[in-house]
């Protein structure tokens, strides 16, 4: 992991800098005061509640979302994936043109098209479920997020020598049970650097969430910025570009480490 | 539920829906452009160890790349404006910001996607045989040379696959700019939603209009790694 801690402790000071540099490019010899307005706004930024009673809101909103997106497109992947890989074109033709759509398709959009197609409110058994903005926003992030899930099942299988199949076939297992008992696990350290991949993607795709109204760290600062001022937008900009950062970076690092630790054991 | 589309029949509405692809488009293009120079730029002060570009252009990839597009057009918007970079229209004599919307779309789209871009085309530059390279050298190029005529040409052609999700993923990202209010064909389709209500259809369409235009720079990569392949290079 050398190489990948020095990378790292590289990175994180390098950003820092680069970000402080700018900072104090901009405000100039009212570095002080902005500094200040930030620690005071840092625990609205990052829950949601003005002294981390809740965390409901802001970048802890973000990561919420991103684990519940990940999750709900992790099944669908899957799903999706298996379909891909099917023998019968009745099943893999439609697959691949639900994958390409999906790929192909802008976050944003879909984030608005789920926002007007899912309804306020969902019968459900007799019960009353409400789609809030927070869930609105998981399904329209989990949709994009499933095709790229699907692409890396299918990279990941496809990975696997074909002898593989060919002799759990020839000790009478079914395509399905082939997978599950013999593909999938060992295509699981394949797959694992690509699924992390695709999850920091996506918590970078949840700074869109924003237009769907969850109270996410993006709408909190733009709250922010209304009540003390456009002043402060490029610092609070800054931050939340610093917050992002801190989150997405280490899980990059992560992915290094794991795609050579693979590469070596190959 | 009914899908209405009667409203694409009107005019006024489809001239919004033309502009708004045509600045789409002409964004993307900008952005495509102002990709390949960051990429290859920052690129080529890795691949030849710069002292100092080298540190600051890894810093620079590692924070783009680990940061929302979102944030960083809100950031470049307001910094933009906050640092006063701005210009006095003679006819008016009111001052007008210098980075207008548009050019903010532009720049902040070539940065995210050509900090991507630099990590492709260096990968793409690594898988240059070391043969080919030691060949041009005892031919008698020079370091700048080599890089000029043989690595880049070579590594360019070796980065297309991986360079065309990157192309996708700009004309995607793309659709952001009608969150600082240009008037691409997302901020058409908010007209449209406004005055007709029908939210839903005009969702479907704009989905569809971006399909395609991806799928069309997908083809035209396919068709564009067609026509420069080198036999005998792997591609």
């Amino acid at each position: 992991m050398n190489s990948e801690l020095k990378a790292f402790t590289f990175g994180v000071v390098g950003v820092t800098l680069v970000l402080s540099a700018i900072l104090v490019t901009v405000y100039g010899a009212e570095t002080g005061r902005v500094v200040q307005a930030l620690a005071v706004r840092t625990p609205l930024l990052l829950s949601g509640s003005p002294d981390f009673s809740r965390f409901e809101g802001g970048f802890a909103a973000n990561i919420i979302i991103s684990l519940w997106a990940m999750l709900i497109a992790g099944i669908t992947g899957v799903a999706l994936g298996i379909g891909l890989i099917a023998q019968s074109a009745a099943v893999r033709t439609p697959s691949v043109l639900v994958m390409n759509i999906l790929r192909n398709s802008p976050w944003l959009v879909v984030l608005y098209a789920m926002l007007y197609l899912l309804p306020f409110e969902v019968d459900l058994f007799g019960t009353t479920f409400f789609l809030s903005p927070l869930v609105k926003s998981v399904i329209g992030l989990a949709l994009p997020v499933t095709a790229n899930i699907a692409e890396v099942f299918r990279g990941g299988v496809e990975a696997i020598p074909s002898g593989q199949w060919e002799s759990a076939r020839s000790l009478g297992y079914r395509r399905l049970q082939i997978l599950r008992h013999v593909v999938v696990p060992q295509a699981i350290p394949f797959m694992t650097p690509n699924l992390m991949t695709t999850y920091a993607m996506l918590f970078i795709g949840t700074s869109l969430v924003v237009v769907t109204g969850a109270a996410d760290v993006l709408s909190v600062a733009r709250t922010v910025i209304a009540s003390d001022g456009a002043h402060y937008a490029t610092a609070i900009y800054l931050y939340v570009l610093f917050l992002f950062f801190i989150f997405c970076f280490p899980i990059a690092i992560l992915t290094r480490w794991l795609e050579r630790r693979v590469r070596v054991r190959q | 539920m009914t899908l209405d589309f009667s409203w694409l029949a009107d005019p006024l509405y489809q001239q919004w829906l033309l502009r708004g692809l045509g600045t789409t488009i002409l964004m993307s293009l900008l952005g495509i452009v102002l990709m390949f120079i960051i990429g290859i730029a920052g690129a080529a002060c890795i691949h030849f160890r710069l002292p100092v570009l080298e540190t600051l252009t890894t810093i620079l990839v590692e924070l783009f790349r680990n940061t929302p597009p979102l944030v960083q057009l809100f950031f470049l918007y307001f910094m933009l404006s906050e640092i006063g970079l701005t210009l006095t229209d003679s006819a008016t004599g009111r001052s007008i910001p210098l980075f207008s919307g548009f050019t903010c779309v532009v720049l902040s789209l070539g940065l995210y996607n050509g900090a991507i871009a630099v990590e492709i085309i260096r990968s793409g530059l690594l898988a240059v045989p070391s043969q080919t390279v030691e060949g041009a050298r005892s031919l008698g190029y020079s370091r700048l040379q080599t890089f000029r005529h043989v690595e880049l040409p070579i590594g360019l052609r070796m980065s297309i696959p991986a360079m065309t999700n990157n192309v996708v993923s700009l004309i995607k990202t793309s659709s952001q700019a009608v969150l600082v209010a240009v008037a691409d064909i997302m901020y058409g389709a908010t007209q449209i939603m406004l005055e007709t209500f029908r939210n839903l259809e005009v969702m479907i369409l704009i989905w569809i209009i971006y399909v395609v235009i991806a799928s069309l720079a997908v083809v035209a990569a396919r068709r564009i790694a067609a026509a420069v392949r080198i036999p005998g290079y792997g591609m």
